[in-house]
């Protein structure tokens, strides 16, 4: 797959817009979720809902840093799509009651300590790191949760809800992985200079404590909520299959790097790096929730409501 | 139908025999060696004052004051509209003021001891501007709803001749273009704008009938406009919810009242005034280098606009959206006190994520969810047009200037254009300033305007047009370095055409542009 046009995918991304309101969130079908699913798949999307919004902030992160102008809207655009798609799972979440009246779900501690470093530290991370790590989280978690749960949930709005997600994720994700590539080009010795200046950098060294466990504590979700393991894995993997298909994104020091990682966590017998990954989700599982700081603001931007009138 | 089908008739009865059909021919064309010889159907020829002046704004005004003094009077200002004041009539939203000190932004041939405050608001603006008219005596000059839709060059004659909308002509043996580089606006070009069913004001055609109380309103755009306008709304409607696309630099505004005792002293002491403005005119002056070039004061100008914010939002999320991501000076640097503390009050948000459309009922954005207000107030700015020209402007030989300027705009000294003689522009190509008053530029081209026009008029030229190899030297010159310059440093503003072109700025201090203006070289223009 050749890499895209960035200028005709930002029209393109222009155009292919929707809102909230495009959906009747009121359409009969909410009944179809059975009284056995409805406590796992509330803590499911609360999850789900997080990663869009972490996600969201990535991007806001990459819209800062992008090397183009062209790219930065895009990531700027991509940004506010997160934030769209984490108000719809959070209007899904409505529709089925799952809201504690107008309250935003809690997101899991390992979520918490992501948020915070993303708030503190992601627009100091350089370009390279959140475009090759926020790929990864899109086509694992992301990718894997969405097609879960439509393999799972036969309510039509959210297949609908789903279709729309789906569209916007494919372009992050062709984007993203077009980027990696750019990224690969420029003489690799250099850039693994860079990187490892960087992998030197304590706020990195931070991230990517708070990223290991994220991904194992995701995994102990989905599996709790019946998702077979292997298709997390099957959908890590096609991050290596497609952001390796070329030269260029092999170059990607990053890309190997989010790659051997990818392999290790699909690897449960790698117990080098299991044990001491599974034992942190474990400690950070007793953090009490009043230690962690108070949610930054840009997380109350998040709303259900498809009409704001103040 | 009636006039179609009756004009359907008249054609088909001209279809006659062919005899009748050949001596018709031959009348035809006894009629045009006739037309030939006497051009009959011309339009009378009307009398040329020596100086016609398009536009009864600052720029005009301020032409007008000095032909006085210099001893010319017959000159005939053309306005469009039917009162003076041009951008300071047109602006008269709630809040509105200039962004540089009254005592800078103001003529040093006509001071004014009694500005109200260092920052005066738009109506005593306008109201500076109705004195200089009144002390001036130019309302005898003004001919009011005169909208120039032509402006061409007779060589033979040595006249440009001014046809308005409604045919009406006005000729003068040299012109001045002083219709404003900021002085026409349309509504911007966001998807569904039309669709909106709410109320739509532009911040440059304020509804001042328009009652804002229990409202919820947008505002589109935080460029210098909306961050006057935003706290005064905030101040008055239920909600205000601000839409911004790019966050500007916004530094601190040393404003305050005169006192009495202040004014008091510049009148008696007229010399004192003069002493301020110097001061405020050399401190402008110093700000050129952080806003004009990227040197050490550029990063220590970002570090007080910085501080600005940190101590004004304490929200590290807002902080972020209202950091810029561009150099200071690289667009138009902004002054307020008010605008974060306004964003913040209960009844504000600001709103970055972008906008999707505009809907019946108010403004979508990408994250999906339409807010919905009863009116839209647009402060997105002006339709600068940095590559054509608002009517035809038509030189010798029949050449259009807006054709000629397709690939950008471009002038001798931002005044003169080769090809169009006589002709003087006020604020043309790359004669703005960003650190300093307008006004004072505009000083140093009427002056510049007034030593040709007294040229054409004591040597009786029908011809005084700069040469075509100055004209490109000098531009060869200014493009040169404005490429060093922050507004080439790769935002997007206004300044630039779509390709990136800055016929807009002047790279350099008010002073070294005072001193290329003070120095008319006649060997740069050809005479006749």
């Amino acid at each position: 797959m050749a890499s895209i046009d960035l200028d005709k995918m930002l029209e393109k991304i222009k155009s292919t817009q929707w809102a909230l309101s495009d959906i009747d969130w009121d359409a009969p079908g909410a009944e179809l979720i059975t009284e056995e699913q409805w406590p796992k798949l509330k803590e499911f999307m609360a999850d789900l809902m997080w990663i869009e919004h972490v996600g969201a902030r990535a991007f806001a992160a990459l819209s800062k840093k992008a090397p183009t102008d062209t790219l930065r809207e895009i990531y700027s655009y991509f940004h506010a799509e997160e934030q769209r798609h984490a108000n719809a799972e959070m209007a899904l979440m409505r529709r089925w009651g799952m809201l504690d009246g107008d309250e935003i779900p809690e997101p899991n501690v390992n979520l918490r300590i992501v948020i915070e470093w993303l708030d503190r530290f992601a627009d100091e991370m350089p370009v390279y790191v959140l475009g090759t790590v926020v790929p990864m989280l899109e086509i694992a978690l992301d990718g894997a949760l969405c097609t879960f749960l439509l393999e799972t949930v036969e309510d039509p709005v959210c297949h609908q809800a789903f279709e729309k997600i789906n569209d916007d994720e494919s372009r992050h994700l062709g984007v993203g992985f077009t980027v990696m590539e750019m990224q690969g080009r420029s003489a690799s010795y250099i850039k693994m200079v860079q990187m490892m200046a960087r992998v030197m950098d304590p706020r990195l060294i931070l991230g990517i404590a708070s990223y290991m466990p994220l991904l194992n504590k995701m995994r102990d979700n989905v599996i709790a909520m019946g998702l077979p393991e292997e298709k997390l894995y099957k959908a890590m993997q096609k991050f290596e299959r497609i952001g390796g298909r070329t030269e260029e994104g092999r170059r990607n020091p990053w890309f190997q790097l989010i790659k051997q990682h990818g392999r290790w966590v699909t690897n449960r017998s790698n117990k080098a790096y299991h044990v001491p990954v599974d034992a942190l989700v474990k400690i950070t599982g007793l953090v009490p929730r009043k230690a962690l700081p108070a949610v930054p603001s840009w997380v109350k931007e998040l709303t259900y409501e498809p009409v704001a009138t103040r | 139908m009636s006039e179609s089908s009756n004009a359907k008739k008249a054609s088909a009865g001209k279809k006659a025999p062919a005899r009748r059909k050949s001596a018709a021919k031959k009348a035809a064309t006894a009629r045009k060696a006739a037309a030939r010889k006497a051009p009959a159907k011309r339009a009378p020829a009307v009398t040329p004052v020596s100086v016609l002046i398009v536009g009864a704004g600052f720029a005009g005004l301020g032409m007008a004051i000095r032909l006085k003094q210099a001893g010319i009077d017959d000159f005939v200002i053309l306005e469009r509209g039917n009162a003076v004041g041009g951008t300071w009539r047109d602006n008269q939203y709630p809040g509105a003021a200039c962004d540089i000190p009254s005592n800078l932004y103001s003529y040093s041939f006509a001071p004014n001891p009694n500005w109200s405050r260092s920052f005066s608001g738009s109506q005593e603006i306008l109201d500076y501007i109705h004195h200089l008219v009144a002390e001036f005596d130019l309302e005898k000059h003004i001919r009011f709803e005169k909208n120039v839709a032509d402006l061409s060059f007779d060589e033979k004659t040595g006249v440009w001749t001014a046809t308005t909308d409604k045919k009406e002509r006005f000729a003068g043996r040299a012109a001045i273009m002083a219709q404003g580089p900021l002085s026409n606006c349309s509504f911007p070009n966001i998807t569904g704008i039309d669709d909106f069913a709410g109320k739509k004001i532009h911040s440059a055609r304020w509804d001042h009938d328009y009652d804002f109380t229990g409202k919820n309103v947008a505002v589109i755009g935080t460029g210098a406009s909306g961050i006057q306008i935003i706290p005064e709304l905030v101040n008055v409607a239920k909600h205000v919810k601000v839409f911004q696309r790019t966050p500007g630099w916004v530094l601190p505004r040393p404003d305050f009242s005169t006192p009495e005792w202040n004014k008091l002293l510049f009148k008696k002491l007229p010399a004192s005034q003069q002493a301020m403005r110097n001061l405020l005119y050399w401190t402008h002056e110093s700000m050129a280098l952080a806003v004009i070039w990227n040197s050490p004061l550029t990063r220590i100008a970002e570090r007080v606009a910085k501080l600005h914010l940190r101590r004004q939002v304490k929200d590290r999320w807002l902080r972020r959206q209202l950091t810029p991501d561009f150099t200071i000076g690289c667009k138009r640097v902004l002054v307020s006190n008010d605008y974060y503390p306004a964003l913040q009050k209960d009844n504000a948000k600001l709103i970055t994520w972008p906008i999707a459309r505009i809907s019946e009922k108010g403004v979508r954005t990408v994250e999906g969810i339409e807010h919905q207000v009863d009116c839209i107030v647009f402060a997105t700015g002006f339709d600068v047009s940095n590559s054509g020209t608002p009517f035809p402007v038509k030189g010798r030989g029949g050449r259009v200037l807006g054709e000629q300027w397709k690939g950008g705009a471009q002038a001798y000294k931002s005044i003169n254009v080769a090809g169009f003689p006589n002709l003087f522009m006020t604020f043309g190509p790359n004669s703005g300033p960003g650190h300093n008053s307008a006004l004072v530029y505009m000083e140093s081209q009427l002056e510049y305007a007034l030593k040709g026009i007294r040229k054409i008029i004591g040597e009786n030229l029908k011809v005084l047009d700069v040469k075509e190899e100055v004209q490109q030297r000098y531009n060869k010159s200014i493009q040169k370095r404005l490429a060093k310059t922050n507004w080439n440093s790769g935002c997007k503003s206004w300044y630039l055409t779509e390709d990136g072109f800055n016929a807009t700025m002047y790279p350099g201090f008010a002073t070294q542009y005072a001193a290329q203006m003070a120095d008319f070289r006649e060997d740069d223009y050809e005479t006749a």
